[in-house]
C-alpha cells in the first residue's frame, strides 16, 4: 500500500508538471508597434523600384529548407552577392527538406524561430496564428513599396483576401504571381493521334471520343491510365475534371464551394456539379477507356504502363513530361511523340482555374523588437517582392550567371546548367550559385516566369493564358471555435466523399442512388457545416467587406 | 535415429515454408542492392528485382565523391561511438545499483526511470530544456538525453540480479569496495549483456536521426540518417513539387539505393560478430525476469 501511494505521487507530480509545462505566454497581441525605435539600418525614402541598401551592415535569421537536389553552400554566389548589394547578411537554419513542417512548428512552438519563416503554404500559418508568435503581417505592409505596388498594379487584394483570418487580417506575405499559372494537364500519345487522324481534344468529351477511337484500335488495352492517385485518389484527374465542371476535387477538394447564382456555399461533394463529374468519369471507366488502378496504382506502375506503349493519356506537368515519360517511352517506343496538351474544357467554358498566390513568408512576432525590423522588412520587400530582387534570385547575377538582350530576354550564361538549357556546361545554376532556390525564388511576372520554359511550354502557356480566369471564391474565415468544430465535422465528410466518389466513378455503386447518398452527407452533419461556412461568410462580409 | 514418416514431412513442409520466410524477409534487401548497381531506366520502369539490370558503377561513385555525404557520415560514427560509450557507462552503473536488494530507495529509483518510459515532457519543452541548457548544435545534444534506455537498463538490472550474491561476498572479504567488485568481479561476468547492449545502442544510436533533426541546425553536424532521409524525400515529393518550379529536379532513384546501402553496411557488419552473445545475453536477462 505504501509503495502504491508512492507512486501516486510521483505520477501526480509529473502530471502537475506537464500542466504547468503546458501553459505558455498568453499575451494579447500587440496592435502596430511603435516603429521608431526600430529603424536603426532602414532606408528613409525607400520606395518601389529603388534598390535597398541597408545604412549599416546587418544580419537575420532565415529559416532555410534544405534542398537535396542543391543542398546548402556557405560559398554560394547567391549569399556573397546578396550582402554586396544590400549590407544584409543571412544566417540560414537549414532544415531538411523531408521535415521542414515538423520543425518550423517546433521552432515557432519553442519560441526559437528565426525572424524570417520562408516556405510556408496557406494553411499553414492559420496553426500559428493563435499561439501569438506570428506577425499580423497586413498590418505592416506600409514597409513594403514594392509588395504594394504589385498587389495594387495586379489588382490583387481579393486574392489576399483569401488568406484572411477571422480578425480580418493575414499572417502570411505570399508569393505574387502576375498571372495564374496552369502547369498540370495530360500528357497525350500525338503519333497515334495522327495514326488514326484525330485531332488534338480541346474538350472533355472530345477526349472521349478520341479515347474510344484509341480503345477500337487497340481493344486489349486501356488508352488512358493515370499517375498521382496515392495518397489522394485522382489528384490530378479529378482536380481537372471537377474545374471543367465547376466544382473542386481531387488535391482541391474543399468542402465548400462558392454558387454565383445562390450567392452562398455549397457543400461540393453534393454539388449537381459533382454528380456530372462522376457520371463523366464512370463513363470512361464502364467503357474500359480509363484503367480502374488509376485511382489506386502507385506512381512507377502508371509511369511503366505509360512508358511500354501500354497506354496513351497519362497526367502530366512540364517537368515530369520531361524527365518521368520522354527519356523511357523514347527508348521503349522509338516512333513514339507526346505532348502536354491545353487543359480540356467542359461546360463552364474556356476558363483557367488556379491561384495567383504562392508559399510565402511569415514573420516571428519577436522580430518587432528588433532594432532592425524596418530595415528587415524593407529587406524581405526588395528581395521577394521588387523586380530586382526577383530577377536577382532567380537568374543570378549580370554577365556571370546570365544575359539579358536589348528585349529583356534572359540568356543563361554558356558555362552554367540549369533544367537542361545547358546540359554540358560544368556548374549549375542551383547546385553552384544558389540561384532559382525555391526558398528565394518565386512569383513575379509572366515574363519572368516564363523565361525558362522549353518552346513547346510557352506554346501550352499561350494557350492557356488566352482563357480568363476563374473568379475567386470570397472569404469565409472561421474563428477559432468553428475552425475547431469544423475540423470535427470535416474528417468524417471528406472521408466518405472520397470513398463513394471512387465507388460511384468504379461502378461499385450506381450514380442512380445519388440522392440516398446526398441523404448520407445530411447525416454526417453537411447541413450545420455549411450553415457554418455560410454563417461565417456573412459575418466576414459585414465586418471587413 | 530413426524417424517416424510424419516426421520428416514435417521437417519438409517446415524448410519449405520458412525458405519462403527467409525469401521475403531478404527480398527487399537483395532488391536495394540490385537496383544500386542497374541502370536508371530499367529502375524506373520496374524491371529490377534480383539481378542488377544494365550494371554500373556510375552511381557510386556520384555519391562517394559528394562531400557532405562523407561529413555527415564521419558525424554518425563519431555520435555512435560517443554516444554508445555514454550510454554503457550509465547504464551499468545505474543497472548495478538497481539490482541490489538492500538499496534503500530503490523502487523510488526504479520508479523514476519507469516514470520517463510512460510520461514524457512533449516535444516543445524538451525542445527548450535541451535548448536552455546549451546543448543545440553540439553533439551533446545527440548523446545526452537519449543515454538511458529503460528497456536496456531493466534488462541489465534484472541480469546482474542472477549473477551469485556470494561471488560479490567473496570479493568485499577478499577487499575489493563496491567499484572494484563491479569492475574485477561483476563485468568480466557480463560480457554477454554487455555485448548485446552495445549492440543495442549502437543500432539505435546509427539509425536515429530525430534528435539530431531537432537538435541540430547545420548541415555540417547532420548524421548521415538525415542526409539520406532528405534525399528520398527529394525524389519522392512529387505532390509538392508543383508549386515552385526551382524545387522540381528529383534525385534519381539508384541514389537512394546506393545511399542506403553505404549507410546500412558498417553496422550489418557488426552482427555477426555480435551474434552469439546476443541470444545468450538477451535470454539470460528475461529468464530472471
Amino acid at each position: 500500500m505504501r509503495e502504491l501511494s508512492r507512486r501516486q505521487a510521483i505520477i501526480g507530480l509529473g502530471a502537475f508538471t506537464l500542466v504547468l509545462a503546458g501553459c505558455g505566454e498568453d499575451e494579447a497581441p500587440k496592435k502596430a508597434a511603435e516603429t521608431s525605435a526600430n529603424k536603426a539600418g532602414a532606408m528613409a525614402n525607400y520606395a518601389a523600384g529603388q534598390q535597398f541598401k541597408a545604412t549599416e551592415p546587418v544580419s537575420f535569421d532565415v529559416l532555410y529548407n534544405n534542398h537535396p537536389f542543391y543542398p546548402l553552400k556557405d560559398d554560394w554566389l547567391f549569399w556573397q552577392e546578396l550582402t554586396k548589394r544590400t549590407n544584409v547578411t543571412l544566417k540560414p537554419v537549414a532544415v531538411p527538406l523531408s521535415d521542414y513542417e515538423k520543425k518550423r512548428g517546433l521552432l515557432v512552438g519553442s519560441g526559437q524561430a528565426p525572424l524570417i519563416i520562408p516556405k510556408t503554404y496557406h494553411p499553414q500559418e492559420e496553426a500559428f496564428v493563435a499561439s501569438g508568435a506570428i506577425l499580423p503581417i497586413s498590418d505592416y505592409v506600409d514597409l513594403m513599396p514594392n509588395f504594394k505596388d504589385k498587389v495594387a498594379k495586379w489588382q490583387m487584394e481579393p486574392d489576399l483576401d483569401t488568406l484572411r483570418v477571422a480578425d480580418g487580417r493575414y499572417y502570411l506575405l505570399p508569393g505574387l504571381h502576375e498571372e495564374v499559372w496552369v502547369d498540370y494537364t495530360l500528357a497525350v500519345r500525338t503519333d497515334i493521334l495522327e495514326k488514326l487522324n484525330l485531332e488534338v481534344p480541346t474538350t472533355w468529351e472530345e477526349l472521349y471520343t478520341v479515347l474510344k477511337a484509341m480503345k477500337q484500335e487497340y481493344p486489349d488495352l486501356y488508352p488512358m491510365t493515370d499517375r498521382w492517385g496515392v495518397p489522394t485518389p485522382g489528384g490530378n484527374l479529378l482536380k481537372l475534371v471537377a474545374q471543367a465542371y465547376g466544382t473542386k476535387g481531387g488535391w482541391e477538394y474543399q468542402h465548400a464551394t462558392w454558387d454565383a447564382a445562390a450567392g452562398k456555399f455549397a457543400y461540393t461533394g453534393a454539388m449537381p456539379q459533382y454528380k456530372q463529374m462522376l457520371e463523366y468519369l464512370n463513363k470512361l471507366v464502364k467503357e474500359k477507356l480509363l484503367d480502374p488502378e488509376s485511382f489506386t496504382q502507385q506512381d512507377e506502375q502508371a509511369k511503366q504502363k505509360f512508358n511500354s506503349g501500354k497506354s496513351f493519356v497519362i497526367s502530366t506537368n512540364a517537368q515530369t513530361l520531361i524527365n518521368d515519360y520522354r527519356p523511357t517511352l523514347s527508348k521503349l517506343v522509338p516512333k513514339a511523340k507526346i505532348a502536354k496538351i491545353p487543359v480540356p474544357m467542359g461546360p463552364i467554358g474556356d476558363y483557367k482555374i488556379g491561384t495567383r498566390l504562392e508559399n510565402g513568408v511569415m514573420i516571428s512576432k519577436k522580430a518587432l523588437e528588433n532594432k532592425n525590423f524596418v530595415a528587415m522588412m524593407q529587406f524581405v520587400d526588395w528581395l521577394w517582392y521588387s523586380d530586382a530582387g526577383e530577377e536577382f534570385a532567380k537568374w543570378g547575377v549580370e554577365g556571370t550567371t546570365f544575359s539579358k538582350d536589348a528585349s529583356g530576354n534572359y540568356k543563361i550564361a554558356d558555362d552554367v546548367d540549369f533544367v537542361g538549357l545547358n546540359p554540358d556546361a560544368s556548374k549549375h545554376l542551383q547546385k553552384d550559385f544558389g540561384f532559382s532556390n525555391g526558398v528565394f525564388a518565386y512569383g513575379g511576372t509572366t515574363k519572368l516566369l516564363e523565361s525558362t520554359f522549353s518552346e513547346e511550354e510557352l506554346e501550352f502557356q499561350k494557350v492557356m493564358n488566352a482563357r480568363k480566369a476563374w473568379p475567386l471564391e470570397p472569404p469565409h474565415p472561421f474563428s477559432d471555435e468553428e475552425r475547431e468544430q469544423a475540423t470535427l465535422w470535416e474528417t468524417p465528410l471528406k472521408d466518405y466523399v472520397t470513398q463513394q466518389t471512387l465507388k460511384f466513378i468504379l461502378g461499385e455503386r450506381d450514380l442512380s442512388e445519388w440522392d440516398a447518398y446526398v441523404k448520407e452527407l445530411e447525416g454526417k452533419n453537411m447541413t450545420s457545416y455549411m450553415n457554418l461556412v455560410n454563417g461565417a461568410y456573412e459575418r466576414f462580409k459585414k465586418d471587413h467587406g | 535415429m530413426d524417424r517416424s514418416r510424419g516426421y520428416r514431412v514435417f521437417q519438409v513442409i517446415n524448410a519449405v515454408i520458412l525458405t519462403g520466410v527467409v525469401f521475403v524477409t531478404l527480398y527487399p534487401f537483395v532488391n536495394i542492392i540490385a537496383r544500386s548497381f542497374s541502370e536508371e531506366r530499367y529502375i524506373v520502369n520496374g524491371e529490377v528485382s534480383v539481378l542488377p539490370r544494365g550494371f554500373n558503377l556510375t552511381t557510386y561513385k556520384i555519391v562517394v565523391s559528394d562531400s557532405m555525404f562523407w561529413t555527415n557520415y564521419a558525424n554518425t560514427v563519431l555520435y555512435t561511438v560517443v554516444a554508445t560509450a555514454i550510454a554503457m557507462l550509465l547504464t551499468t552503473c545505474y543497472a548495478y545499483v538497481l539490482s541490489k536488494k538492500h538499496l534503500k530507495g530503490r523502487t523510488f529509483l526504479i520508479w523514476v526511470a519507469v516514470f520517463t518510459m510512460i510520461f514524457s515532457g512533449g516535444l516543445i519543452p524538451n525542445y527548450v530544456l535541451v535548448n536552455s541548457l546549451g546543448l543545440t548544435n553540439s553533439i551533446w545534444a545527440i548523446v545526452l538525453p537519449n543515454a538511458i534506455s529503460v528497456f536496456n537498463l531493466l534488462v541489465m538490472k534484472a541480469f546482474f540480479e542472477g549473477l551469485p550474491q556470494e561471488l560479490e561476498e567473496a570479493a568485499a572479504i577478499d577487499g575489493l569496495n563496491t567499484y572494484g567488485i563491479l569492475w574485477r568481479v561483476v563485468l568480466p561476468l557480463s560480457k554477454a549483456v554487455i555485448a548485446t547492449m552495445v549492440l543495442f545502442y549502437a543500432v539505435s544510436f546509427w539509425n536515429s536521426w530525430f534528435t539530431a533533426f531537432l537538435y541540430l541546425n547545420e548541415q555540417d553536424l547532420f548524421p548521415v540518417t538525415i542526409y539520406l532521409r532528405n534525399l528520398i524525400a527529394g525524389a519522392t515529393g512529387a505532390e509538392s513539387a508543383g508549386a515552385a518550379i526551382a524545387d522540381v529536379s528529383q534525385a534519381a532513384s539508384n541514389i537512394q539505393s546506393v545511399t542506403i546501402m553505404l549507410t546500412v553496411l558498417p553496422i550489418l557488419a557488426v552482427y555477426p560478430f555480435v551474434q552469439r552473445y546476443f541470444v545468450s545475453g538477451v535470454m539470460l536477462g528475461a529468464v530472471k525476469g
